[in-house]
């Protein structure tokens, strides 16, 4: 049975703004499974609505086999959730936050003690525990939210853009904890807007845009939708012109795969060979233009849009079954 | 799956005492809200007696037909005045919880909503009762100082009356606090929320009974003070205080002595707490419920 299962879900808010439009998923247990998405594409809304913070417009959900709006207290009783905004008490301490977590998931007293301790140990809290939470640095916060939302054990998690606005070491750390609970079984949901924490942590993306899913597979299967990782050329003078002549240098190199796009400071190459290729490339450009410098790079989550986007790719539409249905929405 | 592998639910008086207990922890580890919350009446218990205290003995004889302390008189008045700010910042601690996101945090487990609410109200009752204990030992204080020892009789009614001044404090204060949770709710802004409790404060207690006898104020504002809740707490407070029946507003002797002034103002205050509390209710539900706003 899948761990969250959720059938053309719609939400409309008041003022009539559609925010999901026809969203399903079958997530199974154990997965981690990543819904990935700009800022306003649905995802926080969609994940409100699994939690049972918002009552879906139309369709059906279920989570750990509970309908979300016959049994939302079933629901809210077997999931855990950790929302955008970090959501402690920072007038109690680390250990006074898990231990009102605890109370509120009903975890029994005989147990509680040690449950924070573990807890405690996971995020590496141990030596704040009686710590005013006010007195925390952002990560620590976040670390400790993340505790609170784990105290009953839960065999579903709900993360809404954990590590956005955190440092790279605190990020990482974060990233250890969500891979630690999936090792130990728990399903996890996470909603971020950067392609490289998905690619990191999840067994299979959803793309979400515009309350729509666009994509929907693994990192890998997402990446080569992009069609492989981009060269970014910076030009030493990246007027329109120059601009405009190197891609039709660069378009005109029969052998590779590859796509164009002007920059600000120059062009980005997309190719599945791109650290073979770089070389190539540059040569050649050089040849007519003065170059300022190059980069490879992974793809970004705006790459993946713009694959996803442009008729013109040809890898547009190489992943998945997902519907493509973006014409209606530019 | 046939049940949730983890995660229960507790019994309702669980729910209850888990959110009192942590708003009772944020109190007492913030003893100088308490405190500062108290600062303004006991300036106003300490100011006015010294000031008004010497000048007041006319009106209180004309209008209560006896000798009264000014000190006795406007205790009654510190005491609405103190359940008036405790009750404003039940919508502060709202609004706290809103945009800390604990709100959010604590509909989202599997507590009941309404044991949510009752364990923070429950939470207020208890500050109340110990604010306007600690208002009452100092008018206590006060009046012995003022005369040399020589107390006589402070609270009338004794000790059912002290009982009785706690449950008209509570009373009292459940029609501001639902106002000051609506205020939380509409703004959902700490300092809108702030402003509009003081905003309100000071002109309720002045338009009342607050601080002198309606009978020697101007007509306007004994017209106005019939209006006032303020008036019928503090009239009540006040009767269980002096022992007589000193509602004006609205006369009735159909109970006998104090509790012609008692039974009238409790229907009053009640009446408004079912109201205003009702409709706090329906909105912090329709806040808190899954249907989009």
């Amino acid at each position: 049975m899948a761990a969250i299962s959720a059938t053309d879900v719609e939400l409309v808010y008041a003022d009539g703004t559609r925010a999901v439009r026809g969203v399903s998923l079958e997530i199974p247990e154990g997965e981690f499974f990543g819904f990935l998405g700009a800022n306003g594409a649905g995802k926080t809304t969609m994940i409100k609505t699994l939690v049972t913070l918002l009552r879906p417009t139309s369709g059906t959900i279920t989570v750990n086999g509970y309908d979300v709006t016959d049994r939302p207290r079933a629901v809210r009783s077997s999931i855990g959730y950790m929302a955008q905004e970090t959501s402690i008490d920072e007038e109690l301490t680390a250990r006074e936050n898990i231990r009102f977590a605890c109370d509120a998931y009903g975890v029994r007293s005989a147990d509680r003690s040690e449950r924070i301790d573990t807890l405690l140990d996971l995020v590496d809290l141990q030596a704040e525990a009686d710590s005013l939470a006010k007195s925390f640095s952002g990560g620590m916060k976040k670390r400790l939210d993340v505790a609170t939302a784990l105290v009953h054990q839960p065999p579903v998690v709900f993360l809404d853009e954990p590590t956005t606005g955190l440092d790279p070491e605190a990020r990482n750390r974060l990233w250890d904890y969500f891979r630690t609970i999936n090792d130990d079984g728990t399903t996890v949901f996470l909603t971020t807007q950067y392609l490289e924490e998905a690619d990191q942590l999840c067994d299979r993306i959803s793309v979400i845009r515009d309350g729509t899913i666009v994509a929907d597979g693994s990192p890998a299967a997402l990446k080569s939708t992009v069609g492989g990782d981009v060269i970014d050329i910076t030009l030493t003078e990246p007027t329109p012109e120059t601009i405009q002549r190197a891609r039709a240098t660069i378009d005109a190199i029969e052998e590779a795969e590859l796509s164009v796009e002007p920059t600000e400071s120059g062009i980005a190459v997309t190719a599945s060979n791109a650290h073979s290729l770089g070389p190539e490339l540059i040569t050649t450009l050089a040849e007519s233009f003065e170059i300022a410098g190059f980069q490879t790079r992974s793809p970004t989550l705006d790459d993946v849009f713009l694959a996803l986007t442009d008729e013109s790719n040809e890898h547009g539409n190489a992943s998945s079954d997902a519907p493509m249905d973006l014409e209606a929405d530019q | 799956m046939s049940s949730p592998p983890a995660g229960t639910r507790n019994p309702f008086v669980v729910d209850c005492w888990i959110n009192l207990e942590r708003w009772l922890r944020k109190t007492v580890r913030n003893p100088f809200v308490v405190v500062s919350s108290l600062l303004n009446p006991i300036i106003f218990l300490w100011l006015f007696t010294a000031v008004f205290g010497s000048v007041t003995g006319g009106a209180l004889t004309s209008t209560l037909g006896e000798n009264v302390n000014y000190i006795t008189y406007l205790v009654p008045a510190i005491v609405i005045q103190t359940a008036l700010i405790a009750a404003s910042s039940s919508g502060i601690g709202l609004v706290d919880d809103i945009e800390s996101g604990m709100f959010e945090k604590v509909l989202v487990s599997p507590m009941r909503r309404s044991a949510v609410f009752l364990g923070k109200a429950l939470s207020e009752v208890l500050r109340i009762v110990v604010q306007v204990s600690i208002v009452l030992g100092l008018g206590y204080v006060l009046l012995w100082a003022d005369t040399g020892g020589a107390v006589g009789t402070y609270v009338a009614t004794g000790w059912p009356g002290v009982v009785g001044i706690f449950f008209i404090s509570i009373c009292f204060a459940v029609w501001f606090t639902a106002l000051s949770n609506l205020m939380a709710l509409w703004t959902r802004d700490q300092e809108s929320t702030i402003i509009g409790a003081n905003l309100v404060q000071l002109p309720l207690l002045f338009v009342s009974s607050a601080f002198l006898p309606l009978a020697v104020l101007p007509g306007w504002i004994q017209t106005v003070a019939r209006f006032n809740p303020v008036t019928y707490g503090v009239d009540a407070v006040r009767a269980l205080m002096l022992g007589q029946d000193l509602l004006t507003v609205i006369s009735i002797n159909w109970f006998g002595g104090v509790w012609n002034t008692l039974v009238p103002a409790l229907g009053v205050l009640i009446g408004l707490d079912l109201v205003l509390g009702g409709i706090a209710v329906w909105s912090l539900n329709r806040a808190t419920s899954a249907d989009v706003e």
